[in-house]
């Protein structure tokens, strides 16, 4: 498992240098200018373009970044906050939408499995069609629209919470948007969990299982749920990416300064900033690989069975 | 089955917990390193401050780099250039207590007032020098604004090019409390340049102990000698507050304890906030100052100014598009400016107040220094060559047709889909008239970024874009410098001597001592631009603002700054 | 033997008189998918969900042409003062039987606008139908090459193992980990907006989910009996991955398809944030409700009909999901 566990981790970082090479020459390729100007001569522009050394062969700028980006360093911004380092502006977003998206998976998911499981005890009945009605109706309406919502009733009818996010206030402005985002996740969370239960339920060894005599919490916790986990993590895993890395529209509506938002004003501003397009992308990569990786080894926890080491291979 | 659920809920918490683990220890140590300086709570300082909504975050505080309108406010908010604005626009005395103009027109000498810097160093001439040679030697986008055709300082385009030293730039610190800048020309509006961010100063000192790149991006790093203070900010930030300067010379106008800065993503959200007491000034979309008009409450608070910049069509009169080339025609370009009927798009898909344009040069921003009257206050002037005419734009179509022997005629517009919430209506509301006016012209529809709009049209890429431009300064050549053959925003390719000679004689030939003379010489050039289309202006962008009750004092202005807000007050 | 060749009687082509036989009840054998269809229609949620998905279907083909506006008309009078005055922000209208609100359904009195007009003077009821029509040929034409191909590469990832589900899914990962609006703002460059760049771009990243749900059901599958039966019986690999294992992965895989649905709509609407969405005027469920979204204080009835329309479709997908799931996994039947 040892062994196993490392040769992943070594793959998973091969697979990262790839992809910051891969990214690396997408922006290059996006449409728009890294120095957008109405204004400079096209000589001024290109002075620029020089002194950034963007001129150079790519695979020689490639190796400059990687050597900054192993120091920690992404630079500076060429259209996108003038002047700010990205690192400074990139740790505000970062930790923005990772609490806001935190909470919300965290609710999101325990949430969801327990509607799930609920659903899927109660089959046929009430509280199935109700959670289907309630999965489908998260499914449909967009988080933003659920936050204009929440917003109209809790922030301007009852002024309870802030109208807009602040940071000094940090967990009371985050409900809002924590909540709304978390529709989603818990919609997808409690279906699937339902539907994998009920299948699970089915299957011979549970039955098997309640023909000895279990059941109850027993039955549901050592033989149910265990097995229905393995598909639900699979749905959650690019789900937690999702929501760390920002939901867009939320974050306009409420004015938080998160990682979304970030990467749209990179791509759609006055230019295309390369070097913020690169640092979230790098950013996203990383999270997304590393949150595989760790799925990946939660199968062989979660299903003694599933070993996806190369035993056939 | 209730133990089951809580043993349940228990096992599920610790499984969503986990789940999350690995995400929380970034974030843990991201949030002792970000600063807790966001937002504000207003009462910390007394009285209340006035909340404020930007609809974009603000860029850069860096004056040399600064390249957006919201930016440009609270630089000016924090920094006093040396004239600023009054109520109508014009330019008043700032850090400069007055200035000496010698006969030729050519050197301008500023005797500067006792001003302090926030940190109480003394603002001096020096500190104007250090910042016009920075600004000149980096040479960002607002650069051009030293150089020949606007500001004129001498040097300054020799040194942009890289062939002089920043040294020699035309300005220069006689003692501590005088600066002298010479020109290579006159410039008629030259005191109302110095209230442009670009030409503010900027302390050498403090600027020199900052690590570089560091200047303006918080609190510590940025140094006020105006109105307010910046209190807190960090780069990419959605809300920003600044609180009054105490040391600042003209303390005593400013009667806000302090601003605070929300940026707005939506509009929708902006008339929500505002009725929500959250916001005190906000700006709203077309569709919703319908609905505010009509609401008894709302309407009193209503406030239309004017935002200065003109959308307008752009045809690309290159063979390299338009069907080799078809945009060339004018007649063909001056159907499509004829069948446009502005006065619809404005009442009907803007709504906000905006004005519809029928001259190159928009409306309310340059007055006549001699006369006072507004260079574009008659816009009947080339209704023969823009106006809404259906009969005569299908005579202009009848021509352009037997000219270059086609049938029908496929364009394709390009607009940005980020620029505001009208503008994608108002393209579909040009393709709807277009196509149903001109018959046998198709005008399709490509949405992209602004920043892919500005990328096709600086590469002559497109057929017709729907483009916009604001004034920097107060002077008709803003817009009329455009058209220049191989001017950079001259995205039509359109050539014509008679039009270049009218531009030089107007920056730095025969008419820049004459101020009626060079008046009547920019109408002449800009009947050119009508008569050949060059461009199809569409509107006038107005700003439909909403102040909460008690508020007052807010100066608007379409041109440089848009808000200021030293003589404002509440209640 | 007897070479007579037989000559039919006349007797041979009547009905048998009625005999009273208690026999064994022998049902005709039922071929596999006609059973699924029988247990399928007894499902009612299936057949409820099935019509309001047809009804929805039709609509969305009909729609449009039921009256005469088409879904780009902007419908205007002229004033007195030959000013162009357009029918926007109507309410919902039946020329003679309801008036519309709004400040110019005054001038419009003999127009029937079932859903209202948008902030553009363009009948609703067209736009949603139009909408509804681009977004479920975007929806059907997406999610079925994505499940051919996500279904397959997850089944054979998670089939094969070892190397082969390593550098499979390397691969994956690099096609997911570069954020969407970088390929697809890439992607523009090299073909024109509109739809088919729309179904590209989706799907190039959804594939993936798909993928990443069949190899999950595949780790837990192919370890069961009947998978090593079937290998000791001298089954191929494609056999037992497609014929074996892929018919029980079907219940986690039609969850999925469901959800993808909303997701393709509204990504969809989403790619209009780097200006590579459906191009105006025409229009797409997902565009409808971001301009509905736009509007919603000023003209708070624009955006029900396309979220209701979403909602309704959801439910429907979601009915007849089941209803297979059920159908084609008979042992899941309600005991």
């Amino acid at each position: 498992m040892v062994k196993y566990t490392l040769k992943r981790v070594g793959m998973a970082l091969l697979t990262l240098l790839l992809i910051v090479f891969l990214l690396f020459v997408l922006v290059r390729i996006m449409p728009g200018n890294p120095f957008p100007s109405e204004r400079m001569s096209a000589e001024a522009i290109a002075a620029k373009r020089a002194e950034m050394g963007l001129d150079d062969p790519i695979l020689v700028q490639f190796g400059r970044y990687m050597v900054k980006l192993l120091h920690g360093d992404f630079g500076n911004g060429t259209s996108l906050y003038y002047g700010a380092p990205i690192n400074t502006v990139l740790s505000t977003a970062i930790s923005n939408s990772f609490r806001i998206g935190g909470i919300a998976i965290l609710v999101g998911t325990v949430v969801g499995l327990l509607l799930g499981i609920v659903a899927a005890l109660n089959r046929g009945k009430f509280l199935d069609g109700f959670c289907t009605v309630f999965s489908i109706i998260g499914v449909c309406v967009p988080s933003y629209v659920f936050l204009i919502f929440l917003q109209y009733f809790f922030s301007f009818k009852i002024p309870y919470f802030p109208y807009f996010f602040d940071a000094n206030r940090f967990l009371f402005s985050s409900v809002l948007p924590s909540l709304s985002l978390s529709l989603f996740t818990m919609s997808t969370v409690a279906r699937f969990t339902r539907n994998e239960m009920v299948e699970v339920m089915d299957s011979d060894y549970v039955r098997l299982a309640e023909s000895k005599g279990l059941y109850g919490s027993t039955l549901v916790r050592k033989h149910v749920l265990r097995n229905a986990l393995v598909p639900i993590v699979t749905v959650l895993a690019p789900l937690i990416v999702d929501l760390l890395t920002g939901a867009l529209v939320v974050e306009k509506i409420y004015g938080i300064n998160g990682i979304g938002k970030l990467m749209v004003d990179a791509i759609t501003g006055e230019g295309v900033d390369y070097n913020y397009v690169l640092a979230l992308g790098i950013l996203y990569s990383a999270l997304y690989i590393g949150i595989m990786l760790v799925v990946d080894l939660l199968y062989g926890l979660l299903d003694p069975r599933i070993r996806v080491s190369a035993k056939e291979g | 089955m209730k133990r089951t659920l809580a043993t349940l809920l228990a096992a599920l918490m610790l499984f969503g917990l986990t789940a999350c683990s690995s995400n929380d220890n970034p974030a843990t140590s991201d949030g002792g390193a970000a600063p807790s300086s966001e937002g504000s709570t207003p009462s910390a300082n007394g009285g209340k401050y006035l909340n404020v909504m930007l609809s974009t975050n603000v860029m850069s505080l860096d004056t040399n780099l600064a390249t957006d309108g919201d930016s440009f406010e609270v630089i000016a908010d924090c920094i006093d250039g040396l004239t600023q604005m009054d109520a109508e626009g014009a330019a008043i005395p700032a850090i400069a207590e007055d200035w000496d103009i010698s006969e030729d027109g050519l050197t301008y000498t500023f005797h500067l007032r006792d001003a302090k810097w926030a940190n109480g160093d003394p603002v001096t001439a020096n500190d104007f020098v250090f910042a016009w040679r920075l600004g000149v030697e980096t040479n960002e986008e607002y650069g051009y604004m030293f150089g020949d055709g606007v500001g004129n300082v001498k040097n300054a385009d020799a040194i942009m090019a890289g062939e002089a030293s920043s040294d020699t730039l035309g300005v220069a610190a006689q003692d501590d409390k005088t600066l002298v800048v010479e020109l290579t020309a006159p410039v008629s509006y030259f005191p109302s340049l110095m209230y442009f961010p670009s030409f503010y100063p900027i302390n050498e000192a403090f600027y020199s102990g900052l690590a570089a790149g560091t200047y303006g991006t918080s609190p510590e790093t940025y140094l006020s000698n105006g109105a307010f203070v910046l209190e807190s900010y960090t780069p990419g930030t959605a809300s920003l507050s600044l609180k009054k300067n105490d040391t600042y010379w003209d303390a005593d106008r400013v009667k806000l304890p302090g601003i605070s800065y929300q940026v707005v993503g939506s509009s929708d959200n902006a008339l929500t906030a505002f009725r929500s007491n959250t916001l005190d000034v906000v700006t709203i979309n077309g569709s919703q100052v319908a609905a505010a008009e009509e609401d008894s409450e709302l309407s009193s608070k209503l406030k239309v100014t004017g935002a200065g910049y003109m959308w307008y069509l752009t045809f690309s009169q290159t063979d390299k598009n338009a069907q080799g080339g078809m945009l060339a025609n004018t007649n063909l370009r001056l159907a499509i400016s004829n069948a446009i009927d502005r006065e619809s798009v404005v009442d009907n898909y803007v709504m906000d107040g905006s004005l519809a344009t029928y001259t190159a040069v928009p409306p309310q921003f340059a007055a006549s220094a001699t006369s006072g009257e507004d260079f574009s206050a008659d816009q009947k002037k080339f209704a023969d060559y823009c106006s809404y005419n259906v009969a005569k734009a299908q005579e202009y179509l009848d021509a352009a047709k037997s000219e270059l022997g086609v049938d029908s005629f496929e364009f394709t517009m390009i607009y940005g889909n980020n620029e505001g919430d009208e503008v994608a209506n108002v393209a579909q509301a040009i393709k709807s008239q277009v196509e149903e006016n001109l018959p046998g012209v198709t005008l399709n529809l490509q949405p992209m970024t602004k920043a892919e709009r500005l990328d096709k049209m600086q590469n002559d890429n497109y057929d017709v874009a729907l483009t916009r431009w604001g004034p920097d300064y107060a002077d008709p050549m803003t817009y009329m410098g455009m058209w220049v053959t191989n001017n950079a925003n001259n995205y039509g390719f359109w050539s014509n001597a008679e039009y270049d000679q009218i531009i030089t004689d107007c920056t730095v030939g025969a008419y820049v001592t004459d101020y009626d003379a060079r008046w009547d010489a920019l109408y002449k050039g800009e009947e050119l631009v009508m008569k050949e289309a060059v461009i199809a202006p569409l509107y006038t962008k107005s700003n439909a603002n909403l102040i909460t009750d008690g508020v007052s004092g807010i100066e608007f202005h379409p041109v440089a700054l848009n808000r200021v807000y030293k003589s404002a007050s509440i209640g | 033997m007897n070479n007579t060749p037989y000559v039919p009687a006349k007797e041979d082509f009547q009905f048998l008189p009625d005999r009273d036989i208690t026999t064994d009840q022998n049902f005709a054998s039922q071929g596999y998918w006609k059973g699924v269809a029988i247990s399928f229609f007894r499902n009612k949620r299936a057949v409820v969900g099935l019509v309001i998905v047809l009804l929805i279907m039709f609509l969305a083909a009909f729609g449009p042409m039921m009256n005469g506006y088409n879904y780009d008309t902007i419908v205007s009078v002229t004033s007195d003062e030959g000013k162009q005055i357009v029918a926007q922000g109507i309410g919902p209208q039946i020329s003679g039987v309801i008036q519309g609100s709004g400040k110019n359904a005054g001038l419009f009195p003999d127009h029937t606008f079932l859903f209202g007009t948008d902030d553009m003077g363009r009948d609703l009821w067209t736009r949603t139908w139009q909408g509804a029509r681009i977004s479920l040929i975007i929806a059907f034409v997406t999610i079925i090459i994505d499940m051919i191909i996500g279904m397959s590469y997850g089944l054979i990832s998670g089939f094969f193992g070892g190397m082969t589900d390593n550098i499979m899914q390397r691969i994956v990962e690099i096609g997911n980990s570069v954020p969407r609006l970088v390929i697809v703002s890439v992607l523009a460059i090299f073909m024109p907006k509109g739809m088919v760049l729309v179904i590209v771009a989706l799907l190039l990243t959804e594939w993936i989910g798909m993928s990443k749900i069949s190899r999950a059901e595949m780790l837990k599958l192919k370890e069961h009996e009947y998978v090593l039966a079937s290998r000791t019986l001298g089954a191929g690999s494609f056999h037992i991955i497609f014929k074996e294992i892929l018919p029980n992965t079907i219940g986690p895989i039609i969850t999925q398809v469901m959800f993808s649905i909303p997701t393709a709509i509204f990504t969809e609407a989403f790619l209009s944030f780097v200006g590579v969405g459906i191009v105006l005027p025409q229009c797409s469920i997902g565009s409808l409700i971001e301009a509905g979204f736009n509007n919603i204080t000023t003209l708070p009835y624009q955006i029900l009909p396309p979220i209701i329309v979403l909602a309704l479709l959801m439910l429907g997908f979601n009915f007849i999901g089941d209803g297979f799931r059920e159908a084609l996994a008979p042992k899941l039947e309600d005991m």
